[in-house]
């Protein structure tokens, strides 16, 4: 991390734009995405880091903002569910899950879509085992699992995830 | 599996699309006129605004059933809105019930919104639970939705001056017969008229029947009913445009958590406030007898405040953070609670089965088989903590919840504040799934008690620990079963006698803490939901039905039955391999109910079923062993037959379940890929609750505290495949429900798989790999 974290926790780079944040650097970054920011695609599941639904994407990496503070965040370039996509133009995983009808309640879509977002970009034809290891650490309560693997799988095979 | 495949690509882009414009359009569609509404209305229904203090005071009473306009709204742009006092719960019911009032209306589906829940708004058509929302709310609206076209022909024949069997309605455009240009669009007709149209209602919530007039289709011409339509919600969720109640923020509102007793019932002793005022942002504590919370300007400055006074994952006693608490240690050991259970006096005993002489036949049988089954407290387990928001004020009150049961919550707030009912609004928003009523009822009433004590909008929404620890829990019910044979195999004789704790205490949290305990709420009993079938010429069946045992409890999906099931279905196993009898032939020849048959045929079908006993091959082995267990369950006439094949590892103990196959018979189906949605999730779900989860507790309180204590099936977990047979899909067999039934068979058919793959039988859940290994030496 460079530079003085205090200094730069007042702006943070999210979906290509650098808002300003008045937080506390030591506070988490889901609240400053939430409450700050106004953004509704991750969420607060546990604030442990046992269910995955706050993901966001860090420089390319699904992280936990449940337990990421602002202070370690820096210049990172966060992507959040809203940035993933655009309403026009989904992100081909949104696509898939949309296409397979991967979700029933959906509080847990957003870490899954963040995760498989970024597993897709790693790893662009991943074996069923590959997605099930990627999405390991995401919970779903409603049992949607089966669709959202699916649904990975769509969006693997249609090719143009790698962008 | 009936409906275009293509239906579910070419109406998800769809329904992206219609939400794009609404979107542009700046989220909410604003009308003026519809079936008789005197002002205008929002039909999105989502202001996020706080009570005015001194604005002019809209009525808050649910719409009158018997009016139309309480049930629906078509607007001048040729869109529509449906009102229902059912909510999304995460099953699809928005859409399904979408659908049977597009159908009925004649009525483009993309163009019609879904209002649902919000009480000034709706009509109480009962809570979303039970698996009633299509069988009982299904025919509500499909006769408003006729009424709804009925007054529409009608208006058209006046327009026309033609008379009303003279026009057709399609797509939301009438026509008249012959004549292709003289045509007008739903939205054109209504456009600037106030009408005021009595359909007629009766009853009330599930038993209230609308429209007892109203004409609705023959259903062999139904076109929009029956189809494998996207559901509307699933792209707002996908983009993250979607608005959780955890996602609703209201102008001044104040950020709130709980701070709960250390023990279940202890009492607060004191509460030292130093260093709070250093936390940026802290506004206040709100104590009231035993409860006890913060305020605070920011989300972060209220955990903060809260993790001071003691709420944390581990607290390690009563007296360690800065709120000090009795020291309680009243509940029963973790290990005794079903001798807890079965010793509780029962408030009421029943008998739904008795027949014969089953201590006759026990005397003379050739062989008695006796097994006592025991399943623990489970959790609800939402992914997304309880939240609501409460803006209370001298006379009226506004809740934003995702409660299952907005008219209900209405009530007890206005009992909990001493508020008449006429000040009270809840707008509801959708929640993280809750499978029952988990703690979303709660956490309203601790934000109305925040809110009234601070004078603001309080957000409240609960932490991990919190929700774990304090949503009402599915009870632990344990079992005995008997059951004998003649010498040639044959079932004389069934005993199953259960004791069951309450499914249904509705008592709220903050209400005890505060003091007021009976203030709303009671203690209900859960009978003995076991739809109970077989032929057997003596049978006893008997529940002994108890108030609250250790800690509160209320209905998890399928309450009561899937343990029921469990011990049932395994039973019944048991009793075909001591005859040597495959299970499937042996259950059928013990039923008449030719729906019963009906599943239990199609999934052996499905599967590909070779008749043999169970347990055939099993005996003493290193090496994994495989198996194949069935089981089936009517719930509420809904049946469903599950089997499943599972891999046993003896080295660990470990069951992977490979292949799941289930046919269900629900009558009619809705939406046939959003019934599968559903069934996948029934059988995931309890697959968890057959596997892995159990609530731990200490004599103070609940230490399954998070996803750690209390694990859930993961993605590695998950079966190979999930098949699905719909059987009865037809209109002939009206619709009966399907957001719980087939949760049930599970632990039945992976308990009678293990007994199929090594010989061993597990009655006590979950199926945890060292119960496994203990069961096998």
């Amino acid at each position: 991390m460079k530079g003085d974290p205090d200094a730069s926790a007042n702006h943070l780079q999210v979906n290509g734009e650098r808002p300003a944040v008045e937080v506390e650097p030591e506070s988490m970054l889901l609240y400053a995405l939430r409450d700050n920011l106004g953004l509704r695609g991750p969420k607060f599941g546990s604030g442990l880091s046992e269910c995955g639904a706050c993901t966001v994407l860090m420089n390319g990496n699904a992280i936990h903002s449940c337990i990421t503070p602002v202070s370690a965040v820096g210049d990172a370039k966060i992507v959040t569910l809203e940035g993933l996509g655009t309403a026009d133009d989904p992100h081909p995983v949104q696509k898939a899950f949309i296409a397979e009808q991967a979700a029933q309640c959906g509080y847990c879509i957003n870490g899954m879509i963040m995760h498989a977002a970024s597993l897709l970009k790693r790893n662009p034809h991943p074996t069923r085992n590959d997605i099930q290891q990627a999405l390991n650490g995401n919970l779903c309560r409603c049992g949607t699992h089966m669709r959202i693997v699916r649904a990975v799988e769509r969006a693997a095979a249609t090719g143009s995830v790698n962008e | 599996m009936s409906g275009n495949p293509n239906d579910m690509r070419s109406t998800a882009e769809l329904a992206l699309n219609r939400r794009d414009f609404l979107r542009v359009a700046g989220g909410l569609v604003v009308t003026f006129s519809l079936f008789g509404q005197e002002a205008p209305v929002e039909p999105a229904s989502k202001s996020l605004e706080a009570l005015p203090t001194d604005a002019a005071q809209r009525s808050l009473a649910p719409p009158p059933a018997g009016k139309l306009y309480a049930w629906l709204a078509v607007h001048p742009d040729n869109s529509a809105t449906l009102f229902t006092g059912k909510v999304e719960t995460g099953t699809g019911v928005q859409t399904a019930l979408a659908q049977i009032a597009a159908e009925e209306l004649d009525f483009p589906f993309d163009r019609l919104d879904v209002v649902m829940g919000t009480t000034s708004e709706t009509v109480d058509q009962g809570p979303t639970y039970g698996s009633r929302t299509i069988r009982y709310a299904g025919p509500q609206i499909r006769s408003a939705a006729a009424a709804g076209r009925q007054a529409l022909l009608d208006l058209a024949a006046e327009h026309f001056s033609v008379p009303a069997n003279q026009l057709a309605a399609k797509e939301g455009t009438i026509s008249v017969l012959g004549s292709p240009s003289r045509t007008l669009t739903y939205g054109k007709l209504v456009e600037k008229k106030r009408l005021n149209i009595e359909i007629g209602a009766s009853g009330e919530r599930f038993a209230m029947k609308v429209a007892p007039k109203a004409h609705p289709k023959d259903p062999s011409t139904y076109t929009v009913v029956g189809r494998s339509i996207a559901r509307k919600d699933i792209p707002d969720k996908v983009m993250g445009r979607f608005t959780y109640v955890q996602d609703v923020r209201v102008d001044g509102m104040l950020h709130g958590r709980v701070v709960r007793p250390y023990g279940v019932e202890a009492t607060l002793e004191s509460v030292d406030e130093t260093g709070l005022k250093n936390i940026p942002g802290f506004v206040q504590v709100v104590r009231q007898h035993n409860f006890l919370g913060v305020v605070a300007e920011t989300e972060w400055g209220a955990i903060q405040a809260a993790a001071k006074l003691g709420s944390t994952l581990k607290p390690s006693g009563p007296d360690v953070g800065q709120a000090k608490w009795s020291n309680w240690n009243g509940l029963p050991k973790m290990d005794d609670i079903w001798e807890t259970v079965r010793t509780t006096p029962a408030v009421r005993s029943i008998s739904p089965v008795s027949k014969g002489s089953v201590t006759t036949a026990f005397a003379h049988a050739n062989r008695n088989l006796k097994a006592t089954y025991k399943t623990p407290f489970q959790m609800h387990g939402s992914i997304g903590p309880e939240c609501a928001i409460a803006d209370v004020k001298h006379d009226r009150a506004t809740f934003w919840s995702g409660t299952q049961m907005p008219h209900e919550t209405r009530r007890d707030m206005a009992k909990l504040l001493g508020i008449p009912l006429e000040g009270i609004e809840v707008r509801w928003f959708e929640a993280s799934g809750a499978y029952g009523r988990n703690g979303l009822e709660h956490v309203v009433a601790d934000a109305a008690v925040m809110s009234q004590v601070v004078g603001r909008p309080v957000r409240v929404q609960w932490m991990r620990w919190d929700s774990h620890g304090w949503e009402p829990k599915e009870p632990p019910i344990v079992q005995d079963l008997q059951g004998a044979l003649d010498d040639a195999g044959h079932v004389t004789a069934w005993q199953h006698h259960m004791w069951i704790p309450t499914t249904s205490d509705t008592h709220l949290v903050a209400a005890a803490l505060i003091g007021r305990p009976d203030v709303t709420g009671s203690t209900g009993l859960a009978g003995a939901p076991i739809g109970y079938a077989y032929t057997f010429e003596n049978a006893d069946v008997a529940a002994h039905n108890e108030g609250r045992v250790a800690l509160l409890t209320a209905w998890l999906r399928s309450p009561a039955q899937f343990e029921i099931t469990f011990a049932m279905e395994a039973f019944i196993d048991e009793l075909a391999a001591a005859a040597k009898q495959d299970p499937l032939a042996f259950r059928l020849g013990y039923l008449q109910d030719p729906r019963a048959i009906g599943v239990l045929k199609a999934a052996g079908q499905e599967y590909g079923w070779k008749s043999r006993p169970a347990g055939a091959k099993a005996g003493p082995s290193d090496k994994l062993a495989h198996g194949r267990g069935i089981a089936w369950v009517n719930r509420d006439d809904t049946r469903v037959a599950t089997i499943a094949d599972v891999t046993v590892d003896p080295s660990s103990g470990r069951i992977k379940v490979d292949r799941v196959v289930v046919a269900h018979d629900c009558g009619l189906v809705i939406n046939p890929d959003g019934l599968k949605n559903q069934i996948e999730g029934n059988v995931i779900q309890s697959l968890s609750r057959t596997l892995l989860e159990e609530v731990t507790f200490d004599t103070a309180h609940v230490t399954s505290r998070d996803w750690r204590g209390y694990p859930i099936l993961r993605f590695e977990e998950i079966p190979d495949s999930i098949d699905i047979v719909l059987v009865n899909n037809s209109a002939e067999y009206p619709s009966t429900g399907g957001g719980e039934p087939s949760t049930n068979p599970t632990a039945a058919v992976i308990s009678n798989a293990v007994f199929d793959a090594i010989g061993v039988r597990l009655r006590q859940i979950p199926f945890l790999p060292d119960r496994v290994k203990a069961a096998m030496s």
